[in-house]
């Protein structure tokens, strides 16, 4: 079945299967990597994109409920990656592995476009995915200063 | 393997039909935008010259190669090849720094990329290299002893485990840097005709001062390339006190890369004509397929082909847990949703009905029986028989995988007569050698090509990722295969496990209440080196009497290591046990232990008491408890717990001090918070890396809380029951300490390492910490479903 999607600002055609998860048709269909399969049952985060500016959990989300709606990925989160969380990220040295950053980083983003200036606890509640490598004290302190750079 | 063909292929299905329906499922692109293809994603790393591309494997070089590790570039660009997989512990960088550090480069101007497990297959490392210089690990200018064989080729030990990467490859890396310099200052001094000696080299600059000439690493590397010195083994490595970047607050250079989603890991792998493969096998670790029905999928959409991976003598070689099916199809997707329909029904060998239930009781009983005698210092029932009491407590631990975010997955394509791989592997090296193995082509003809990898914590975290996708694209030969394994099929059927195991202690203990006399019963089937003794073998308490057996259950479970090492453990075991003695005897357990430790004699000795690290351990067990404000009152319910260890082997002096305080509170309904952690973690004579010490730390508070909370694996019908995140959990932001204090400190050796060596202190330090609150003595983890409630 063909999908029109629009990720980044840019319309892709798909044909895939409407129960195929966004997160496959984002990486194997269109070829946006930056998006991290992790649990496939939307408990780790890592496939986190932004929908409508909240944090959607793609690898459980049916690419046919994804359609019409601006879809934001790591990829488009800025062109050169000089969105305040990354810079903050940058400054910090958050990510160990990596591989569940994309998914803290649009999470992260969310947090700060609904919570402007968040609280440790607002941080807690807000930031649900998982880090194997425990990155969480960075990105606790890398959330602060984006907040602050962005004020 | 060559007679492992695909056993089913849908109709008409020939390879370029295959190519042309991928492009159209895959890439259209409506109004116009990228081409897709092979990674034609835009490299921002390439165009904004950042340190490591996104693609970071190995190139042969285009630039003046000064050794196999440097090439230096006419504009002064240095590219460092890094022999290590980045798994996020900072390999990419410290590994540069260190080279850097004696080439005396600009450091702005350092790239890195892999090394190649090829040429190191195909080029042996220069033989005054191999020597190891210095007088061992106390030696400021020498090295510890390499642990792991010769490892004689170009890129020596490219594996990364066991916290090993700087303890066994500094000295030679500082070597390579130390040679090109040498080199390089050569070239300058013929070209001039002067003196070597007269030449100094600083920020990749060669100056003259004498006829105030100058060159620069850039102008000089071509002549460099070719010169060579007199007499290498004179190349002189520096020692720590004149480092200058070493040691130095580095940012790490795949940063940038890991915030905007561009670096490649293995699974982000896309190569033109690839297809897919999704991988299930036998969940009852030692079986194999009995049967499987491959036309039931036949007509399902994308699937090209079942490929039968057999459980044989030669994939046992190469380390399949079982045998298992892959589907192979155009997506993942597909391939996955295939192979979930595929009736398969599984031959569970020995394994099957097995419960950890039953393991359990059977590592007690082992416990029970006589065992191996690893030491045995006076005698213990002697000691007993004077004691005025006795303390006896079983201690345990469950299965546990290293649980690593990225799943396990290779691509690879076999072609006539070659292998390509693209992986992130922790053995890049014993990859080569099992792919030639599996293929019957020569490992000169095997490339690996590194990626990033998501997360390793253990040796070979791996499983047979790579082997698998070996076999599979051996079976369709001349197409890219990505292979991936589910989530569940990565925890549940592709990893190996820190085993469970069952530990009795039991002390005599003087009219003081001191332990006269100690006897340790260890039921492990651990028998990876010195994974089951490590720490218990030679415990920093002074023990006069002190026995050590090790009693080994044979269990189906593939064990394999796991962060941490079996000091894990075996440090909870000690510490908890050794926190119920100073509360048996009514003293401080701080106090307890320091009182302990300082009854040992200084001088170095086997076995039990005596070693040269007693004032050490002091040190760091004083440093935790000011950090902390031991003995300072706290709210009720509110607790501190103190543990520290040294992941040291029994065979060895290496060592990297950890004390740890944990400050906890425990709700009267039993919930567990973390509120501080105070770490006094060794150095040594110095880090290499220090911004990514304080990382791995504060990674290792979280990762040692879940162990310590959380996780296990347990065992139904032979089985693992937690194969996701739903059941084997994961802490969040929210239960991360909001005060984690680090303090390092310095001492006259080198350390063995920092990925692992704040782990083992932690379970027992906070389930010391629930005792004081609690009353409740608990003696295994994870917490998760044990009755924290008090008052």
């Amino acid at each position: 079945m063909a999908f029109t999607l629009l990720v980044n600002n840019i319309p892709y055609a798909v044909d895939v299967e409407p129960d195929t998860p966004l997160l496959w048709v984002l990486r194997d269909s269109i070829g946006l990597t930056g998006t991290k399969y992790g649990c496939g049952i939307g408990q780790c985060g890592a496939c986190t994109v932004l929908i409508n500016g909240l944090a959607v959990r793609s690898c459980s989300l049916p690419v046919s409920r994804a359609m019409a709606t601006p879809i934001t990925t790591i990829e488009g989160l800025s062109a050169d990656g000089t969105h305040p969380v990354q810079l903050a990220w940058k400054e910090f040295d958050v990510p160990q592995c990596g591989y569940c950053q994309s998914g803290q980083i649009l999470a992260a983003a969310a947090l700060l476009q609904k919570t402007p200036n968040p609280t440790d606890e607002d941080i807690d509640r807000q930031m649900t995915n998982a880090c194997r490598c425990g990155t969480y004290h960075r990105i606790r302190q890398a959330i602060h200063r984006a907040a602050r750079m962005r004020a | 393997m060559s007679t492992n063909k695909p056993d089913l292929k849908n109709k008409g299905d020939d390879a370029a039909g295959m190519d042309r329906r991928e492009f159209l499922v895959t890439t259209a692109v409506v109004g116009g935008g990228m081409m897709l293809g092979l990674f034609s994603r835009p490299t921002a790393s390439e165009a904004s010259s950042l340190p490591v591309t996104a693609q970071p494997w190995y190139r042969e070089a285009t630039v003046p190669e000064i050794n196999a590790w440097i090439a230096i570039a006419p504009d002064d660009t240095v590219t460092i090849r890094i022999g290590q997989t980045e798994i996020g512990t900072g390999v990419l960088t410290c590994n540069a720094m260190i080279i850097a550090e004696e080439l005396q480069c600009d450091w702005s101007k350092v790239r890195t990329e892999y090394a190649s497990a090829n040429r190191d297959f195909k080029e042996k490392a220069p033989e005054w290299t191999l020597k190891v210089p210095g007088n061992g690990e106390s030696d400021p200018g020498g090295a510890a002893p390499v642990e792991l064989g010769p490892m004689t080729g170009v890129y020596r030990r490219m594996i990364i485990h066991s916290s090993g990467n700087i303890r066994e490859s500094r000295y030679y890396l500082q070597l390579a840097g130390a040679e090109a310099r040498e080199r390089l200052l050569l070239a300058a001094a013929n070209m001039w005709s002067v003196p070597v000696a007269e030449l100094v080299a600083k920020d990749s600059l060669i100056t003259h001062a004498k006829s105030k000439r100058k060159t620069t690493y850039g102008a000089i590397a071509a002549r460099a390339a070719t010169t060579q010195l007199p007499d290498p083994s004179q190349v002189k490595i520096k020692t720590p006190d004149k480092f200058t970047l070493c040691g130095t607050e580095q940012k790490n250079f795949d940063v940038p890369l890991k915030v905007t989603g561009e670096a490649i890991y293995g699974i982000d792998i896309r190569l033109p004509g690839m297809l897919y493969a999704a991988v299930k096998s036998c969940p009852v670790w030692g079986g194999d397929v009995k049967s499987h029905n491959a036309d039931a999928i036949k007509g399902m959409p994308g699937v090209h082909s079942v490929v039968r991976l057999p459980y044989n003598e030669l994939t046992k070689a190469v380390d399949f847990l079982s045998g298992g099916v892959a589907v192979v199809a155009d997506s993942w997707w597909h391939a996955q949703k295939a192979l979930d329909a595929l009736p398969i029904e599984w031959d569970a060998g020995r394994g099957a009905g097995v419960s950890s239930k039953d393991l359990y009781d059977e590592h007690v009983m082992f416990a029970k029986q006589p065992g191996r005698m690893i030491v045995e210092e006076g005698n213990i029932d002697t000691g007993f028989g004077r004691a005025a009491k006795i303390v006896e407590a079983t201690y345990s631990v469950p299965y546990s995988p290293r649980a690593r975010m990225e799943p396990g997955n290779a691509t690879v394509l076999v072609g006539d007569g070659r292998v390509d791989i693209w992986s992130g592997d922790q053995d890049p090296q014993g990859l080569l050698r099992n792919a030639a193995m599996i293929t019957g082509i020569n490992g000169a003809n095997v490339y690996v090509h590194s990626t990033f990898q998501g997360g390793g914590y253990g040796s070979n975290g791996n499983g047979p990722q790579g082997e698998q996708a070996v076999l599979i694209a051996n079976a369709v030969k001349g197409r890219p295969i990505k292979m991936l394994w589910s989530r569940d099929e990565d925890w549940g059927s592709g990893t190996k496990y820190r085993p469970m195991s069952v530990c009795i202690l039991k002390a005599g203990l003087d009219a003081n209440g001191y332990p006269i006399a100690m006897e340790v019963r260890h039921a492990t089937a651990w028998d990876l080196g010195d994974m089951g003794t490590r720490g218990l073998a030679s415990p920093p308490y002074w023990m006069p009497n002190y026995r050590l057996t090790i009693h080994r259950p044979m269990t189906h479970v593939p064990i394999g290591t796991r962060r941490g090492t079996g000091a894990a453990p075996n440090a909870f075991y000690l510490e908890g046990f050794i926190d119920e003695l100073a509360h048996v005897a009514g003293k401080d357990p701080y106090m307890y232990r320091r009182e302990l430790i300082s009854r040992n004699p200084v001088g170095a000795k086997g076995g039990v008491g005596g070693f040269p690290h007693r004032d050490d351990f002091i040190r760091a067990l004083d440093i935790a408890a000011k950090m902390s404000n031991w003995g300072s009152p706290l709210p009720e319910g509110w607790a501190r717990g103190i543990a520290v260890d040294d992941r040291r082997r029994p065979s060895r002096t290496t060592s990297t001090i950890c004390a740890e305080v944990h400050t906890i509170e425990v709700s009267k309904r039993g919930k567990l918070t973390l509120h501080r952690v105070d770490v006094a973690f060794e150095q040594g004579f110095a880090f290499m890396h220090p911004l990514s010490v304080r990382k791995q730390i504060e990674g290792q508070i979280a990762w040692g809380y879940d162990d310590t909370m959380y996780q296990a694996t347990t065992l139904k019908d032979g089985r693992a029951v937690e194969r996701n995140f739903d059941l084997f959990a994961v802490s969040r932001m929210n239960e991360y300490p909001r005060q984690v204090n680090i303090e390092f400190f310095k001492s006259k050796r080198w350390i063995t390492g920092a990925g692992e060596e704040a782990i083992p202190t932690i379970p027992p330090a906070i389930l010391n910490a629930v005792h004081k609150i609690t009353g409740k003595r608990l003696r295994s983890i994870p917490l998760k479903d044990q009755d924290l409630s008090w008052g």
